[in-house]
């Protein structure tokens, strides 16, 4: 009797142990993935609801939108823009942090304020620093004889306050995760290259780097869902609010932008979710090329 | 035992809600929400219905514009959340009236009964045919705000008599921008391309559809295509601050004082006080609008089905839009009736506004609102008409599009938005 408690115990518990994780996962992730698919397979109002089967209708029809094109490039773009140099950067600030510093976890923990911050208050915030008539940087520029840029009103001025808040509020934690991983670099392989007369510079790209490969990747991949799915920043930059489209000409409007849009102002919810599916794909696709790549990158190491 | 003594716990919790929600039960109060946007100025008249209705309870969920009745749509699609009286603007009505069973029927609580309170087109608007999908409250009659110093600056009459004789209609509003642009030329004439845009067509029976099929008329419709370029226009010349309504950016230049005219809705003149604030008192002045008259805006008050009280929260929505209410809210918030009876009051008429230098905003917004011709909005209006806005923002945003092309574009953009 007790032996067989003893193995339905052992066969059992495990299972009831990560039971509540699967029963979230089922009600958070899989359903509204799979009840999204098959919305996008129909005419479906947000209010009105089911409005008939249309079949694959919603998705040929966003692949000849050229709004959704222009969504994807803008999302890439500012993603691109972004991202190059928030990595370099937080390599930079990690090597600096991994350093020995007077009050190391001061500043430490510091690095992580912006992320911490809320991304509405930072949108409020860049808002005005961008602002056309009464920004800072405007003011800035204007010592250098610039005149006042409209900063929403342009493609690439738009993208690049964008970006800018993207920048402000990952760097750090970017930085935070490299600066762990670097801490356990091993400190031999640091002595080896001093005693064979390597150069700071070379040290930190040739052994420093190598070595935190894990958490590049990872950043590389986290970064590039969270890019793919850029919505606070650009749509709390828009004047025209969460009614705006990012800007007069698209000019900056996302992709998950162009979902609220579809599925929210003009109660699409068929077509919406069908752009939600492609945005999935697409980062998908993406994350694989990343994991990939950095495989590559680490076995030829 | 130990297993009955768990079911009665179990169907025990199970019926404490139930309990929690029986109207009957002694010293439970009925507690009713209603979700408004902006500013309704309900706050005092809440507070004297829970005074006078001791077992009822009001709880005011105020938001922004577009949060408000983006938020609707999600309740309405999941059953869940909506306020159990709902303020719904007349934008987004034709939206909303699609999808009216969602709604509970106000005819059903003897809400035909009322119909004569309201400007014949007020009630229309918030009707489909027998249906009464919600009860007026306030209405947006066209007025024009000016800064009285600026013109007294750029060399043109100030008196708000002679100010509207010198604008009776948008050409003549047009040309005065040239000769104020002349004058001044460091000071805007319009806040907004789409500001004169809007008001524009709100002054014609039809715009973006037919009256009569309700077929897309845009691209050939007169009325919207003079609008687009007398606003366009003066967007071209740079006589615009290229301020958007409700924008920090508006705020701001009322603030700075970098424009000097706007067609406002009644319900503006309190977010150009507020945005004002006292520096600007005096400043502002109010005359009749180029055109005469015109409506934009206005709110109705709707009961959702999903609410848990709707004969409670029809007798809220019923009290709250009453003459007697409305007169209260103008008086107060300046917020306009529309309700002939009410705006007709001699103490509404005689009514005046010392933050716009003594205007007598009661008789103006009067006079406008007994010249109003109702306009016709299509049911698909909200997805046309954001892309004429746009059009004009891309003419402020000085993207080298002429207006010729911005008007182009911006009918390409509906007609492909309708498929």
């Amino acid at each position: 009797m007790q032996h067989r408690l003893a193995r339905f115990d052992r066969k059992v518990t495990p299972l009831l142990l990560v039971a509540p994780f699967f029963a979230l996962f089922v009600v958070f992730g899989a359903f509204p993935l799979l009840y999204t698919a098959w919305v996008s397979l129909h005419d479906w109002n947000l209010l009105e609801g089911d409005q008939g089967h249309l079949g694959l209708a919603n998705y040929g029809d966003l692949l000849t939108d050229p709004r959704f094109y222009n969504a994807l490039a803008n999302t890439v773009g500012i993603f691109l823009l972004a991202a190059v140099p928030e990595f370099l950067l937080a390599l930079g600030i990690a090597a600096l942090l991994d350093r020995p510093l007077r009050a190391a976890t001061w500043w430490r923990t510091g690095i992580l304020l912006p992320n911490v911050v809320s991304v509405v208050a930072i949108g409020l915030v860049f808002g005005q620093l961008f602002s056309r008539d009464y920004g800072v940087v405007n003011e800035v520029l204007g010592w250098f004889g610039v005149e006042p840029v409209n900063w929403q009103a342009k493609t690439w001025t738009s993208h690049f306050a964008v970006a800018s808040m993207v920048l402000w509020r990952w760097t750090g934690y970017n930085a935070l995760i490299y600066l762990a991983a670097m801490q356990a670099v091993p400190g031999d392989l640091y002595e080896a290259a001093a005693l064979d007369g390597a150069s700071r510079w070379r040290t930190f790209w040739s052994i420093t780097v190598p070595g935190i490969r894990p958490a590049l990747a990872f950043t590389a991949i986290a970064g590039t869902v969270n890019g793919l799915q850029l919505f606070a920043e650009p749509q709390l930059f828009d004047a025209g609010g969460s009614g705006g489209t990012g800007g007069n000409d698209r000019q900056f409007q996302t992709l998950v932008m162009y979902l609220y849009e579809k599925g929210f102002t003009h109660f699409d919810a068929g077509y919406a979710a069908a752009l939600t599916w492609v945005l999935f794909v697409i980062s998908a696709l993406f994350a694989l090329v990343n994991y990939r790549l950095v495989r590559r990158f680490v076995r030829s190491a | 035992m130990r297993q009955i003594v768990r079911r009665t716990a179990i169907a025990v919790a199970a019926l404490i809600p139930l309990a929690a929600c029986s109207p009957g039960d002694a010293g439970e109060k009925t507690k009713l929400t209603i979700a408004t946007f902006g500013e309704f100025g309900y706050a005092p008249l809440i507070a004297e219905y829970e005074k006078l209705h001791p077992d009822i309870t009001v709880q005011n969920r105020v938001t922004d514009f577009d949060t408000h009745h983006k938020g609707l749509a999600t309740q309405l699609a999941t059953g869940h959340g909506a306020a159990d009286v709902v303020a719904i603007e007349e934008q987004y009505i034709p939206q909303y009236r699609k999808a009216a069973d969602k709604f509970v029927d106000l005819a059903g609580y003897g809400a035909r009964d009322l119909e004569r309170q309201w400007a014949p087109w007020k009630w229309a608007q918030g009707t489909n045919g027998a249906f009464v999908l919600g009860l007026g409250t306030d209405m947006g009659s066209l007025a024009l705000c000016y800064r009285r110093d600026l013109f007294q600056d750029a060399g043109l009459p100030a008196d708000r008599d002679e100010v509207a004789k010198l604008l009776p209609d948008w050409a003549a509003y047009a040309a005065t921008a040239e000769r104020f642009t002349a004058k001044t030329p460091g000071v805007k004439f319009a806040d907004s391309a789409g500001t004169v845009y809007t008001a524009m067509l709100n002054q014609s029976p039809e715009n973006y559809f037919s009256q009569r099929d309700d077929s897309f008329i845009a691209d050939r419709n007169p009325s919207v295509r003079n609008a687009f370029f007398l606003a366009g226009g003066i967007a071209a010349k740079g006589q615009t601050a290229a301020a958007t309504t409700f924008t920090q950016a508006w705020n701001v230049a009322i603030k700075q004082g970098s424009f000097a005219t706007v067609a406002c809705p009644a319900w503006m003149l309190s977010q150009i006080k507020e945005a004002g604030g006292d520096a600007n008192r005096g400043k502002w002045d109010v005359t009749t609008v180029p055109g005469k008259s015109g409506n934009q805006g206005g709110s109705f008050l709707t009961v959702p089905k999903q609410g848990q009280h709707p004969k409670e929260a029809y007798e809220l929505a019923r009290w709250l839009t009453a003459p007697e209410q409305q007169k209260k809210l103008f008086l107060s918030d300046g917020i306009l009736p529309s309700e002939p009876a009410v705006y007709e009051d001699p103490e509404v008429v005689a009514h005046t506004d010392p933050y716009f230098g003594d205007a007598p905003t009661g008789r103006i917004f009067a006079a406008s609102a007994d010249q109003l011709r109702p306009n016709y909005r299509g049911l698909r209006d909200a997805d046309v008409r954001p892309e004429f806005g746009r059009a004009l923002g891309r003419i402020e945003d000085k993207t080298d599009q002429s207006v010729d092309q911005a008007w182009a574009e911006a009918v390409q953009q509906a007609q492909a938005a309708l498929k």
